[in-house]
């Protein structure tokens, strides 16, 4: 079994080495292909329903916070000096969660880039 | 990721105590602009009694002839812009609410524009601060308020996209801090030419001058890019370094950098011109990407791909040190650039994505549509300008009208080709993609 494979992977180097880059896929496609057959896991990525679902309620939370609290966060967050920390810190902060949230959104939605 | 971001906040640190001693030198936004409460109308005087944020201090104002007794809010936190040339002092010009109220249109307004913007950045490097910005301002924001806001939603975007197309293997972090270093110096000289222009031409002075740039770099950059893109596409789309960059290469000149992602090795002396022009144009335009991109492009020898993600890498430094000085003076809403935000942190990642899917020359066709009908909506402007520095016979009114409504249709109608083009293209390149996935893995079960 291991040597079928060893093999395979042997004869996609030499294809790819000889610039057959398609006859190399060709054959790791394959490959891959009987070992998905085969394994009780599927090889398809799972989608990251719980992460998005996590970073979303955070994320909407803090949104929630700020608007709830408009008023007070805009005169804190106006004052000008030291406190550019504020806006600028909650800006990072969004852009952590909010970011992640975004990022799991369109793996769930199957939107990832091309390897 | 933990190396790109001890790698950024080292970046930032000195960045933001430059900030600091870049406000005592008295940058950033103008002295005669006046933050805090009016707590008293007097309306036989026509003055009103101001309290200002921050140092409490009280200061009795006078209306100037044009103003209403109505738009005096009281204890509400407003801005007041000072007039100059009143012959007495504490005279203002005009008085704005710092903070809009949030209706539903306005918000939806903010999240469709930070959608596009979003897609349009993460793809081409750059893109929306030129008609956020205005239509923020269109929505009764301050104009200050409107660029400090953007200013504060652009870094954590940049920051985002950067990371992403870093994780592509797509942004050369070496050539972005080198040339973000470089561009903060060139914005110090761009706040000193509008300086410059605004003291010795007025405001309609300063406005001619803002298009005229734009015009010009839009139209010949822009025009450059599209006639190198359309020559690519017709050729198959391989892109080749351009004779230029190839030349500027060849010049050994101390110290040379090697920038591994960009596949380049020049001299500094060539990176530091293009960072600075960087810069300049973005204190002026406030878009440097314009000339970044481009720059790193035919300049530098940076493919279009690696070009526009480094400049989101320069976007990310730019915009952290412009959010830190905005935040100095207390200018930030940050309502508005959260919710900015909310959806420019989701289109940012989806165009980065999208450039795993394109061809080269597309992300050259984006820039230069973008360019060219941002430059339509600037070039149809200069006559109004012209008619207020008397340098042009006044024209009707409803033909202005019209100009300022072409002038903000085509920043719409660029926004929404870019746009457009994008999805277009990515899913394009999506079906090819899974269309050859599927076809490999027709043929190996065959």
């Amino acid at each position: 079994m291991m040597t079928t494979s060893f093999d395979k992977n042997m004869s996609a180097v030499a294809f790819a080495e000889a610039g057959e880059h398609d006859t190399a896929r060709q054959i790791l496609g394959e490959n891959a292909a009987k070992q998905h057959g085969k394994s009780p896991a599927p090889a398809a990525k799972k989608k990251p329903y719980l992460k998005t679902i996590i970073f979303g309620t955070i994320s909407l939370s803090a949104y929630y916070m700020l608007f709830t609290n408009e008023k007070l966060v805009t005169e804190i967050f106006t004052m000008g000096g030291w406190r550019w920390v504020y806006p600028v810190g909650a800006a990072f902060f969004f852009s952590f969660i909010h970011g992640a949230f975004a990022s799991n959104l369109l793996s769930t939605l199957g939107l990832e880039a091309k390897k | 990721m933990k190396k790109l971001l001890i790698i950024l906040m080292f970046a930032l640190l000195p960045l933001s105590l430059f900030a600091h001693s870049a406000m005592a030198a008295g940058d950033g936004p103008s002295k005669d602009m006046l933050k805090g409460i009016i707590t008293e109308v007097n309306a036989a005087e026509r003055t009103v009694v101001f309290e200002k944020d921050g140092t409490k201090e009280i200061v009795v104002l006078a209306m100037n002839e044009k103003m209403q007794l109505e738009d005096m809010k009281l204890n509400q936190k407003v801005l007041i812009n000072l007039d100059k040339h009143a012959e007495a002092g504490n005279v203002m010009k005009d008085v704005s609410v710092m903070f809009m109220d949030m209706n539903a249109s306005k918000l939806i307004a903010l999240l469709v524009i930070g959608a596009v913007g979003g897609l349009l950045s993460g793809f081409i490097g750059s893109g929306g601060a030129f008609v956020m910005t205005p239509a923020m301002m269109s929505l009764g924001v301050p104009g200050a308020v409107a660029v400090a806001s953007n200013m504060c939603h652009k870094f954590p975007k940049a920051m985002v996209g950067a990371y992403k197309r870093w994780k592509y293997g797509q942004a050369d972090i070496k050539l972005g801090l080198v040339m973000a270093s470089t561009a903060v110096i060139g914005v110090q000289i761009g706040i000193k030419i509008q300086k410059y222009v605004l003291a010795q031409f007025g405001g309609a002075g300063s406005n001619l001058y803002i298009s005229a740039v734009f015009m010009v770099v839009l139209v010949f950059v822009g025009g450059y890019v599209f006639y190198d893109a359309w020559k690519l596409a017709k050729g198959g789309g391989k892109e080749t370094v351009s004779k230029l960059a190839l030349r500027m290469q060849k010049i050994q000149l101390a110290p040379m950098m090697h920038f591994k992602t960009a596949k380049v090795t020049i001299s500094a002396w060539i990176t530091i011109p293009v960072g600075l022009l960087t810069g300049m144009l973005a204190a002026t335009i406030a878009v440097g990407g314009f000339i970044g991109v481009p720059g790193m492009i035919y300049v530098i020898g940076a493919s279009a791909v690696v070009a526009s993600a480094t400049e989101l890498i320069i976007a990310f430094v730019m915009g952290a040190w412009g959010s830190v000085q905005w935040g100095l003076s207390g200018l930030i809403d940050i309502r508005l650039a959260l919710l900015l935000l909310a959806t420019s942190l989701i289109g940012v990642q989806l165009g980065a994505l999208g450039t795993t899917y394109v061809k080269d020359y597309i992300i050259k066709i984006v820039m230069a549509t973008t360019m060219l009908i941002v430059a339509v909506s600037r070039g149809v402007k200069i006559p109004g300008y012209l008619i207020d520095l008397e340098l042009m016979n006044p024209i009707q009114e409803n033909t202005l009208a019209l100009l300022e409504g072409i002038s903000f249709w085509s920043l719409v109608a660029a926004l929404g080709s870019a746009a457009l083009i994008i999805i277009v293209a990515m899913v394009k390149g999506m079906t090819a993609d899974s269309r050859s996935k599927k076809a490999v893995l027709g043929v190996s079960n065959g």
